[in-house]
Formats: C-alpha cells, sequence, structure tokens
C-alpha cells in the first residue's frame, strides 16, 4: 500500500491527438541515450548505438539525437516532447532488441503523460443539450427592464388571505346581499 | 472558436448577481438567514463550498426594521475594548439609534458559521439605512429578494375613505372612554 | 524442528520475532507518509504517528465524504427547485408519487445542465402534489396548467358522469 497517488499529476481524460489527419507533427523533440562505454549493463545500449542509431535520426529528422557516455553508471533514455513533458526509461542490462524496441516506441508516443491520476472517469463534449443552467434561466423577463428600488417586486407572494382580507371579503358580501334586501347602513368611522 | 464561446458560457454562470432586499418592517434575524443564503450562492443548483459563486445583496431601510415583543428593549449587544472594564452592554434601540445599519449586521454576521469565510463573504453585503443608494450600486442590481412578511399599513397613512369605509368588527362598551 | 540452543531458535525465527528486516519495515511506513511535511515525513517515530492518525482519518473520511456529497445535492436540488417556488419536500414527494425514481445526484445534476427538464420535473411534483392534496400545498400559489396527469383525465370523467345523470 501506498500514497502515490497523491505525488501523480492529476488531470482529465481527453481523446488523443488528431495527429496525422492532415499534416503529422513529430512529438517527440529531443531524445538522449546515456550509457557507460565500458560497464556490461550498457551492452545492449552500446551494441543499438554503434548498429542503429543513425538509422533512427535518419528516419526521425524532427527529433534531436544527443548520445551522453557517463561513466560507470546505468543507461537510460530520456525523451522530451512537444507539449514540455519528459519521459524517462532505463535500459539497464537490456539486449539489443529489448533496447530497439523501447526506443522505438518514443517516437510513437503524443508525449501525454503516462501514468496519471484521473480526475474523472469519463469526458464529453457537450456536457449540456440544453444549456447549462445560469442566474438568468429562469428569472422573470419583468426585471430586465425594472427600476430599482421598486417595492411592487419587494413584496412577499400573498399566497394566503390575511384576516384583514377575510373581513373586508365577508363585509364585501354582506354588502351584495343588504343590496338586495334593504337594512341599515354600518359603517362608523 | 468553440473555446471563445465555451469561455463566456462560464462567465454567464457563474456571474455575480447583485439583489436588493428591502428592510422595511421585517425581523432582522428571519431576514438574516435570507440574505446569508444569497450571500453564500447556496441558492444556486451549482452551490459548492469552495466555489466563489456567492451574490451581492444591498439591503435597503434597515432603519425600518422591525423587532418582536420588547426586543428592542431586552436584546442587549455586547462590546468589549479589550481593557480592563472595558465591557459594555448595549440594548438594542441604543444601538440601532447610534447606528441604524448594526443590528442588521450583526444579525447576518452572527447566521454565517465562524470561519474564515464569514469576513469575505460579509464584503459582499450593502446595508443603507435608508431607500437613497449611491448609483454606482443601484446600477449593478438586477434582481429583488421578495419580503418574509407584509409591510402594515400604518393607520395615520391610510387614505381617510379607506379608514371611514372600513367595517366596524364590534361595538364599544358604553363606559369605554376613548382617549 | 528439535532446537538444542535458545540462539538456535532465535536464529531459525528471527524474522518471526523481529519482524522483517528494519529497513524494509520502515519503508512500508515510509511510503505512506511521502506526501506529509516536516518531519512526519522522514523520522520514524513521528512518521509512524502520523501514518496511523492518517489512517483513522482515512476510515472516517471514507463515510464523510459520502455524507458530504448527499448534503451537497441535497443543497443543491432544493436550490434549484425553490428557484421554481417549489419547496424540496414537495419535490421528493411529487416525484416518488409520479413513479419518477430519480437519485438526489441525478436531479442535482439535472438541474444544473439541463434547467429545462428539472423546470419540468418540479412542475410534475407540484401538480401531482395539488392533486393529492399535500400539506399547505396551497401556499405556494397557483399550480402550473402545463402538466396533465392520469388523475385530471379520471376526475373529467366522472364530471361528465354526474353531467348525463342530471
Amino acid at each position: 500500500m501506498s500514497n502515490s497517488h497523491l505525488l501523480l499529476l492529476s488531470g482529465f481524460p481527453r481523446a488523443p491527438l488528431q495527429n496525422g489527419i492532415g499534416r503529422y507533427v513529430p512529438q517527440l523533440k529531443r531524445m538522449t541515450i546515456k550509457f557507460c562505454k565500458s560497464s556490461g549493463d550498457s551492452k545492449g545500449t552500446r551494441e543499438f548505438i554503434e548498429s542503429k542509431l543513425v538509422d533512427f535520426a535518419k528516419e526521425n529528422p524532427g527529433t534531436v539525437v544527443y548520445v551522453k557516455p557517463r561513466r560507470h553508471r546505468a543507461p537510460c533514455v530520456q525523451a522530451e516532447y512537444l507539449n514540455g513533458e519528459e519521459h524517462h526509461i532505463s535500459l539497464h542490462n537490456m539486449s539489443l532488441e529489448e533496447t530497439t524496441k523501447w526506443i522505438n516506441l518514443l517516437p510513437m508516443r503524443s508525449g501525454r503523460p503516462t501514468n496519471l491520476r484521473l480526475r474523472k472517469y469519463w469526458h464529453t463534449d457537450s456536457p449540456s443539450i440544453q444549456g447549462v443552467w445560469s442566474p438568468f434561466t429562469n428569472r422573470d423577463p419583468a426585471l430586465n427592464l425594472a427600476q430599482f428600488p421598486m417595492e411592487e417586486f419587494s413584496k412577499r407572494k400573498n399566497l394566503t388571505k390575511t384576516a384583514t382580507e377575510i373581513i373586508l371579503e365577508r363585509w364585501q358580501e354582506q354588502k351584495e346581499k343588504d343590496s338586495t334586501a334593504p337594512v341599515q347602513e354600518k359603517t362608523t368611522s | 472558436m468553440r473555446n471563445i464561446f465555451e469561455r463566456v458560457k462560464q462567465w454567464n454562470t457563474l456571474t455575480r448577481i447583485w439583489h436588493l432586499y428591502d428592510a422595511k418592517w421585517q425581523d432582522p434575524f428571519d431576514s438574516a438567514k435570507v440574505i446569508q443564503k444569497y450571500l453564500k450562492g447556496l441558492h444556486k443548483p451549482i452551490y459548492h463550498p469552495l466555489a466563489d459563486c456567492g451574490d451581492h445583496v444591498v439591503v435597503i431601510n434597515c432603519k425600518e426594521i422591525a423587532m418582536r415583543g420588547d426586543e428592542w428593549r431586552k436584546r442587549a449587544y455586547f462590546h468589549h475594548t479589550g481593557y480592563a472594564g472595558g465591557g459594555t452592554y448595549t440594548l438594542a434601540w441604543e444601538l440601532h439609534d447610534k447606528n441604524p445599519l448594526m443590528i442588521m449586521k450583526k444579525a447576518v454576521y452572527r447566521s454565517m458559521k465562524g470561519n474564515l469565510q464569514r469576513r469575505y463573504t460579509m464584503e459582499r453585503l450593502h446595508l443603507y439605512a435608508e431607500e437613497n443608494v449611491p448609483q454606482d450600486i443601484i446600477e449593478n442590481i438586477s434582481s429583488v429578494i421578495p419580503q418574509l412578511r407584509d409591510v402594515p399599513m400604518r393607520l395615520d397613512r391610510m387614505p381617510e375613505d379607506q379608514v371611514k369605509g372600513y367595517p366596524k368588527i364590534w361595538d364599544l362598551p358604553k363606559d369605554y372612554v376613548v382617549r | 524442528m528439535v532446537f538444542t540452543t535458545v540462539a538456535q531458535f532465535v536464529r531459525a525465527n528471527i524474522n518471526k520475532i523481529k519482524g522483517p528486516d528494519e529497513f524494509w519495515r520502515k519503508r512500508r511506513i515510509f511510503r505512506l507518509t511521502a506526501h506529509f511535511i516536516g518531519r512526519k515525513r522522514n523520522c520514524y517515530s513521528l512518521a509512524i504517528r502520523g501514518a496511523h492518525r492518517a489512517l483513522q482519518y482515512a476510515t472516517k473520511g471514507r463515510h464523510l465524504k459520502k455524507k458530504d456529497m448527499k448534503d451537497l445535492w441535497l443543497q443543491r436540488v432544493s436550490a434549484g427547485s425553490e428557484e421554481h417556488g417549489v419547496p424540496f419536500p414537495v419535490l421528493q414527494k411529487g416525484l416518488i408519487r409520479s413513479d419518477v425514481l430519480l437519485s438526489q445526484k441525478t436531479l442535482s445534476e439535472l438541474a444544473t445542465w439541463e434547467p429545462r427538464t428539472f423546470k419540468a420535473l418540479t412542475q410534475l411534483a407540484w401538480t401531482k402534489g395539488v392533486e393529492d392534496g399535500f400539506n399547505r400545498i396551497e401556499t405556494l400559489g397557483e399550480p402550473p396548467k402545463n402538466v396533465v396527469t392520469r388523475g385530471m383525465l379520471t376526475k373529467e370523467v366522472y364530471l361528465s358522469d354526474d353531467e348525463t345523470k342530471k
């Protein structure tokens, strides 16, 4: 068990580059092969440099290849991509065939980090069909032309009748009833 | 091209709206519960505690707030200067006389949890004692928070004929002294 | 196995007594504390305390995360429904009675991403509430007129029956 996911780079899933549909842009910008001239663990790497490196460089004219000998250290290859990412592969104790396979993998990559902590497991280009909610989606259009402050909008929606309203209503009913049968007025100041 | 529109859509969703609230005859403590919702953005379906989605609220007529029962006389506001013997209790009516915005401000402040965000949320609250709001504030306002209760009509401001036309509900006893 | 001396027994069972090699045992803990700040990251005696505490927090956090998300969805859905003048309990009850069994997560996503659908759902719940006579439903005001429910249809039929009898 480890908490390595906390130290990983995080990101979102996305569709691979549409590279090559029109013009193909090689994404591998720079490649550095580091090896030792004498130690045995660099044997495969040395053979690769002797026999295949020139062909590799000719096949990938968009890539700069550096070769860096250093004494008694394990061989590795470091690749830098157009998007600024760096990939690092150890070539320790590898045979010529293995080394060739790993190095030929590098120009085929897009340079996206291979080890990414995904924050979401899905991606969509159209998250909303009807349009995302905004404060204006469900707004009363009357507010667009209103001049503030305006008492009319401030008023609470009167949804149940108040006691005063009930009294006035009954009074009105009574008056209507009285108007059919003449009875004395009951108003006072 | 596509990204330009996406960006504008995002601005549209996360726009800050300025709301108006008329505190006339409103209970400051009940109002505070409503106002803090708008200040924090709790009234939006996009709410997230870490997202900065709160709105501005302009409260007018803070001078004319109403309190229940005899709270004007009984509610005390405590302040301590920090020096020995520096504590003072101010009654609500005294505080209101000194600063008509203070009761509303404290009510909203206390209605929110005491976290680091509270001070920043309070900055989005704009209080005014009367209806006169500076032009640069009023032109931002585009929405109204409805009041919590009806503003009662005062008898001395009622039209004469309405008072006279009001039905008599009961007869006063004969020995009742009208002052 | 027979051990003639204690030393032999210890030698044979060194891993059982002492645990695995010290370096690897500590390394297991340091992997858990690699992202900590300060001496808790690299000093073993502090790191192991921190790791134990972190694991306790993680256990609690697993439940809290679910609860927090539920609270957030509830907040969002009620904010969305109150925008249309329907309190959340009415929405919930109305939808369940209309056999619209959407979770709160789905509802909250609809409220943000598909606001028209969400509005239709609130109106449906409101109409159902009026039809079933939810408590104090009349205080919400005028119910929406654009929703047709099965209950309405049956009511119409009964009315026309009465009229024919007359």
